[in-house]
């Protein structure tokens, strides 16, 4: 450590680079990890919150919640812990200034997956009331707002709203499962009463659950992958991250081995005067890890300060967790960049070093 | 017997190629001893060095430090001897470039067992005139004062030998001459054992004993 850090210390300005291409790629991987998040919230956010375990949808649906429709009654022969039901139809939301791509769960409020509002009425106080995710008041919603609809000439009240309420890249408007059925099926209301589109399901031990004829239950995560453009999407940012933890790899690698290299008549000198090899390679593990140290931890730093100046629209959201992993992991392999320099160090014949 | 070497020879390829850079060679030096040899370049000087200081092996023969056979050990084994019983002091500045005057000695008080303590290592700086430089970096150093930091490095904490390659190959004759007085002196107080390899007869005057190289075979003069 001592060598390591003397050497920083009178050579500032190229350690000075070598964090700071440390701390840009850790800056990269900390925002695409927050922007995968992000966007994945935005997803499954309303899923999420429901804290389910699995969800009950036609087979012929092939898991997706739009294709799905069955009768209600389904939910009362599985003989689950508790369950939801859950209707939906997609719209667009025009409160008469701004238009807004929106999807309408419809629910019994007496379930589990009735929000608790973080604003305005605890139910659905008026006829055609809805909670509405609060991402909708950044665009200009309020509590009293009528909304006109692409698909209806029904209109629809917000009386309150509900935090992390997104599915699909859509706000949320909860509403009863009546109102609902009136504004999807129209005249037909009644017939289709109790046609849902998913039952959620409240059960660790859903899997043993007997499935109704032509049914499926699946588990809320792959219910989730499956949601359209989901895993396409998580899978293109993932790629994008490991691929950094190998760029950040091979930069320390290349950087260390340039100055091992220069470095050589003097580490050679240094192990003809018996200073062993390991305590030279051990000094360039510390100071692979104090550069990777600094770069991330800034990196850190600044991500999060970025993170606050971004306009909501935006969807980066940053999961500490997450971050603190993938920061261990760029140290790693900073140090495992450092792996080749540590090798030449070990090769180095110290009889060269004194031209003997 | 601090340094003995026992029959020892160096060769290098074989058959036709053979080149025999050290003939068979014996030689001993004891505590207190100023030892020169000299030669001219291409004589095998420095294989000797090499040799006595268990940088290499003999191709036959024994090197026997402070009561070690050198063959005996591993390059592991032959690196602590020679980081507990050997002061280098080399041709080029062995210095390193990023270390302070009191770094380059606070890295030995790291690496080495047998430490020295701090007023000891003050009268050190004061015996060889260095004892304002201790801030500074090699860089800032003229080169006799980088020579006397090398021979401070090269006597930290002790040594039984001190072996030096030409170290006063870069400096001009006075310079030339402190730096073998200071060695001179160390030598005497210290009781270490102090082998100079050099070209330079100017110095021989400073020397309990000279020998001298000549196509690979050593003889005392």
């Amino acid at each position: 450590m001592f060598l390591a850090w003397s050497e920083i210390k009178r050579n500032k300005l190229r350690f000075l680079l070598i964090t700071s291409i440390l701390l840009l790629v850790s800056f990269l991987v900390f925002f695409l990890s927050g922007l995968a998040n992000g966007l994945a919230s935005m997803n499954r956010e309303a899923v999420d919150k429901w804290d389910a375990d699995a969800v009950l949808l036609t087979e012929e649906s092939d898991k997706s919640l739009y294709q799905s429709a069955f009768n209600k009654e389904e939910a009362d022969a599985l003989g689950a812990d508790e369950t939801a039901i859950v209707g939906q139809m997609g719209s667009i939301a025009n409160n008469g200034d701004v238009k807004k791509n929106v999807i309408m769960f419809g629910i019994d409020p007496e379930e589990f997956v009735m929000p608790k509002v973080t604003d305005g009425a605890a139910e659905f106080s008026v006829e055609n009331g809805v909670i509405a995710s609060d991402a909708l008041k950044d665009d200009g919603f309020k509590i009293g707002d009528k909304l006109e609809l692409s698909s209806s000439d029904t209109e629809l009240e917000i009386v309150g709203f509900t935090d992390k309420a997104r599915f699909n890249a859509s706000p949320v408007l909860y509403m009863d499962l009546e109102d609902l059925q009136q504004l999807k099926f129209g005249d037909a209301a009644e017939i289709n009463a109790d046609i849902v589109s998913a039952v959620v399901i409240k059960d660790k031990s859903w899997n043993s659950l007997e499935v109704p004829a032509d049914m499926e239950i699946i588990e809320m995560e792959t219910f989730i992958e499956n949601l359209p453009g989901y895993t396409e999407q998580n899978l293109t940012l993932t790629y994008m991250i490991y691929f950094l933890f190998v760029i950040s790899a091979a930069i320390v690698a290349i950087f260390l081995y340039v100055l091992t290299v220069q470095k050589i008549s003097m580490f050679g000198l240094m192990k003809a005067q018996g200073i062993s090899s390991s305590y030279l390679a051990k000094s360039v593990v510390a100071q692979t890890f104090m550069l990777a140290l600094i770069g991330v931890v800034v990196g850190f730093g600044l991500t999060l300060l970025a993170g606050s100046f971004l306009p909501s629209a935006v969807p980066v959201q940053f999961d500490l967790p997450t971050m603190i992993i993938y920061g261990l992991i760029l140290i790693a392999v900073a140090i495992l960049g450092a792996v080749i320099s540590v090798w030449t160090i070990i090769r180095i014949d110290p009889l060269e070093a004194i031209g003997g | 017997m601090v340094l003995e070497l026992r029959n020892a020879k160096k060769t290098f390829g074989e058959g036709n190629t053979l080149v025999e850079a050290m003939k068979e060679t014996n030689f001993k030096v004891e505590r207190g001893e100023l030892v020169a040899v000299i030669g001219p370049s291409g004589s095998g000087k420095s294989t000797f060095l090499t040799i006595a200081g268990g940088l290499q092996s003999p191709s036959e023969g024994q090197v026997i430090i402070n009561g070690n056979e050198l063959s005996k050990l591993n390059e592991k084994q032959r690196s602590k001897i020679r980081l507990q019983e050997i002061g280098f002091i080399l041709q080029a500045s062995n210095l390193v470039p990023f270390l302070s005057v009191d770094e380059q000695l606070e890295l030995l008080n790291k690496v080495k067992k047998n430490n020295m303590p701090k007023e000891e290592r003050q009268q050190l700086y004061e015996d060889l005139g260095i004892a304002k430089l201790h801030k500074k970096y090699p860089s800032d150093l003229s080169g006799g004062e980088r020579q006397r930091v090398a021979i401070a490095k090269a006597l930290y904490s002790n040594p039984a030998i001190i072996l030096a390659d030409e170290p006063t190959a870069s400096l001009d004759s006075d310079r030339a001459f402190e730096v073998m007085e200071l060695l001179r002196d160390e030598t005497k107080s210290k009781q270490t054992a102090t082998i100079v390899v050099t070209h330079d007869t100017r110095l021989i005057k400073y020397f309990d004993k000279v020998y001298q190289m000549t196509d690979g075979v050593l003889e005392l003069q």
